[in-house]
Formats: C-alpha cells, sequence, structure tokens
C-alpha cells in the first residue's frame, strides 16, 4: 500500500503541477472533506450494527450461532480461540447478507483474536474471502437500481451470485497454491 | 427478501429483553465501540481520498482509461467501465460515484448499466480493505494474497460482462 500510495501521489502532484498548479491544494481540501462525509457516512453504517452486536453478543446470541460455526471454523482457519471463532461466523454471516459495511468491524476483531495466536494464514485467508466478496444479496446495487427506475432491480441477483462465487473460489485457490508454494521454499531453505 | 432485515432486528431485541440484558445500556455501548472504530479508520481514509482526488484532478486516470481501454475491450469488458472496474479496489465512494453515473447515463436497464452493477456487487475494495484489517497488525507479506485477490476480481469482471450478455 505504501508503495503505491507513494507513487501515485507524486506522479499525480508532478502532473498536475504541469497541467493546472492552482488545483493542487483544492483537490487534496476536497479529498479530506470527501473523507469526512465518508467517515459520517460508515459511523451511521456502524453505530446501527454494532449496536445490535453488541445487544445480541450480551444476549448471548452470537455466541450461540458461533458455537454452531465452530467445527466449521476451526477447520477452515485452523483456530482454537473461541472469541476469533465468533467474530469469524459474525463476519461470514454479514457478508452472505451483503451488509458489507456491518461486515468489517467483526473482521477486523478476528484479526485482532487471531494475532493473539499467530496465525497469519487464517488473518490472511480472511481477508481474501472479504476482499473477493461473498455475498449472496447485492442489497445496495438493487436499491441503486430501484430509485434508477429499473423495471427489474433484482434481476442482477442470479450474474452477481455467480461472480461473487467464481471471484472467491479463484481468490481462495490462487492464494492456497501461493501459501503452499511459499511453505515449500521455507523449507528448502 | 425485504424482510430479512426487520427480522433480524426484532429478533435480536425479543431475545435480548428475554435474557434480561440491558436493552438500551447495550445498544449505546455498542455505538460507543462504532465511534472509536470510525475516529480509527479517519486518517486512513483521508490519504486515500486525498491521493483518489489527485489521481482524478491531474487527469492521470484519464490517460489511464484511455490506455486501457483496448485490452479491456479485448477481454469482453465496455471501456465504459473502465474508470470503475480501476477505482473499485481503492475507494467504494469513488466507484459509487461512477455506478450512480453510468446508472443516470445509460438507464438502469441497459447492459452497461448491468455489467457495472454485477462488477459493482460481486468486488470489492481490495486496497481498503487490507488497510483496515491489517492496521497496527504485525503481518508482513501481504502481496501474494492482495494478488490473489485481485486476479479473482479481474476474472469475476470479465465473466460478469459475460454472463450479464445471455442474462
Amino acid at each position: 500500500m505504501n508503495a503505491i500510495f507513494t507513487v501515485v501521489f507524486i506522479a499525480s502532484m508532478i502532473a498536475l503541477a504541469f497541467i493546472a498548479p492552482d488545483k493542487l491544494l483544492p483537490s487534496l481540501l476536497g479529498g479530506a472533506e470527501s473523507a469526512a462525509q465518508m467517515a459520517l457516512t460508515l459511523f451511521c453504517i456502524y453505530a446501527v450494527w454494532m449496536g445490535l452486536s453488541n445487544l445480541a453478543e450480551k444476549s448471548g446470541l452470537s455466541r450461540g450461532a458461533a458455537k454452531m460455526l465452530k467445527p466449521l471454523t476451526r477447520r477452515i482457519f485452523k483456530t482454537q480461540n473461541d472469541a476469533a471463532g465468533e467474530n469469524l461466523a459474525m463476519n461470514l454471516s454479514c457478508n452472505l447478507l451483503g451488509l458489507g459495511g456491518a461486515a468489517t468491524p467483526y473482521a477486523v476483531k478476528a484479526i485482532g483474536e487471531l494475532e493473539k495466536e499467530n496465525n497469519s494464514f487464517a488473518q490472511k485467508l480472511l481477508f481474501v474471502i472479504n476482499a473477493t466478496s461473498v455475498q449472496i444479496l447485492p442489497t445496495t446495487v438493487i436499491a441503486l437500481r430501484a430509485s434508477a427506475g429499473s423495471i427489474s432491480a433484482s434481476d442482477i441477483f442470479l450474474p452477481s451470485l455467480i461472480c461473487t462465487a467464481v471471484s472467491t473460489f479463484t481468490g481462495v485457490l490462487l492464494f492456497v497454491i501461493t501459501q503452499k508454494i511459499g511453505g515449500r521454499r521455507k523449507k528448502w531453505r | 427478501m425485504a424482510l430479512i432485515i426487520p427480522v433480524i432486528f426484532i429478533a435480536v431485541f425479543i431475545f435480548a429483553v428475554i435474557k434480561k440484558v440491558n436493552v438500551y445500556e447495550s445498544f449505546t455501548d455498542g455505538i460507543q465501540s462504532a465511534l472509536k472504530f470510525t475516529i480509527s479508520l479517519l486518517p486512513c481514509l483521508a490519504a486515500i481520498f486525498m491521493m483518489c482526488a489527485l489521481f482524478e484532478a491531474s487527469h492521470l486516470s484519464d490517460g489511464l482509461t484511455k490506455l486501457l481501454s483496448p485490452v479491456f475491450g479485448f477481454l469482453g469488458i465496455p471501456p465504459e467501465l473502465t474508470k470503475l472496474v480501476l477505482i473499485k479496489p481503492f475507494s467504494g465512494s469513488g466507484s459509487l460515484a461512477y455506478l450512480n453515473e453510468i446508472i443516470t447515463t445509460y438507464g438502469a436497464d441497459s447492459y452497461i448499466a448491468r455489467c457495472a452493477c454485477v462488477c459493482f456487487g460481486s468486488s470489492e475494495t481490495v486496497f481498503y480493505i487490507s488497510a483496515v484489517y491489517f492496521a497496527g497488525m504485525k503481518v508482513k507479506k501481504l502481496a501474494a494474497p492482495i494478488a490473489c485477490v485481485l486476479i479473482a476480481t479481474f476474472l469475476s469482471t470479465i465473466i460478469a460482462c459475460l454472463v450479464c450478455r445471455v442474462m
């Protein structure tokens, strides 16, 4: 991220200095402003979902759900940590419902828990699963299409399902392959 | 489908009442952690958004779009989608802005707009997620997982454009 950020930032600044030097400061400020707006939007989403999830946590509901999913999370993520398993289960269920924003806090918590066991495989696997998008119901897109006057806003459901399945499957497959190759290299040394 | 969310909320609240949890306090506590979480995100967000704004303003993104359109066209991705596909890994709100633009320009039921919707819905903001997930962690060597995700996302984009032609 550091490399990409630095390269894009410097290249853009140089290009901008040639075509419109007076636009540099306004675009930086504009960027920060939209970041602030974004943070506000995110806070609203998180406030709703983290409020709800805290309620589910305190009442023992999420622990129950995690217990049911525990054999699965244990096998996939190779973790013994119960708190990690709980957050993993909640992250995956939010993702499947198309609530990507709600899924993020759980993923961050799960990654923090996995850090305690030095389980970088599980941390990266969780990232790959989340970053390739595993949603069944693309709620945002359907809402957007409906508001733009689409005749059948939800007819993208099936194509989306196919694509997200393909991307997650490919991503996990490639990741496992790269991990295997990396593991072998370590053994040779 | 619209009932999913109300059902989840009602179920969680009623279950909490049965378990004699202090509903108001727990809910507020959750929001408290949401606030902390949002604030911890703000520095990353601000930096990335500034980068995106510069990238747009310097016309480098237009140049890149022009450069890549023939390649994308060869793979069956309409050139109108180039910017959306390129910005999506970096910024959710940036890609949402492009998606909205595509929907209003071409109409919600056009091939381009449906394609754009499927691409948007079946991909994630890869770099943003990697920044948020691994902020403050000791994990290293993230290049391989990120590359895997980007390849998988690109493949699903090609398939999205293909699938939207027939469905």
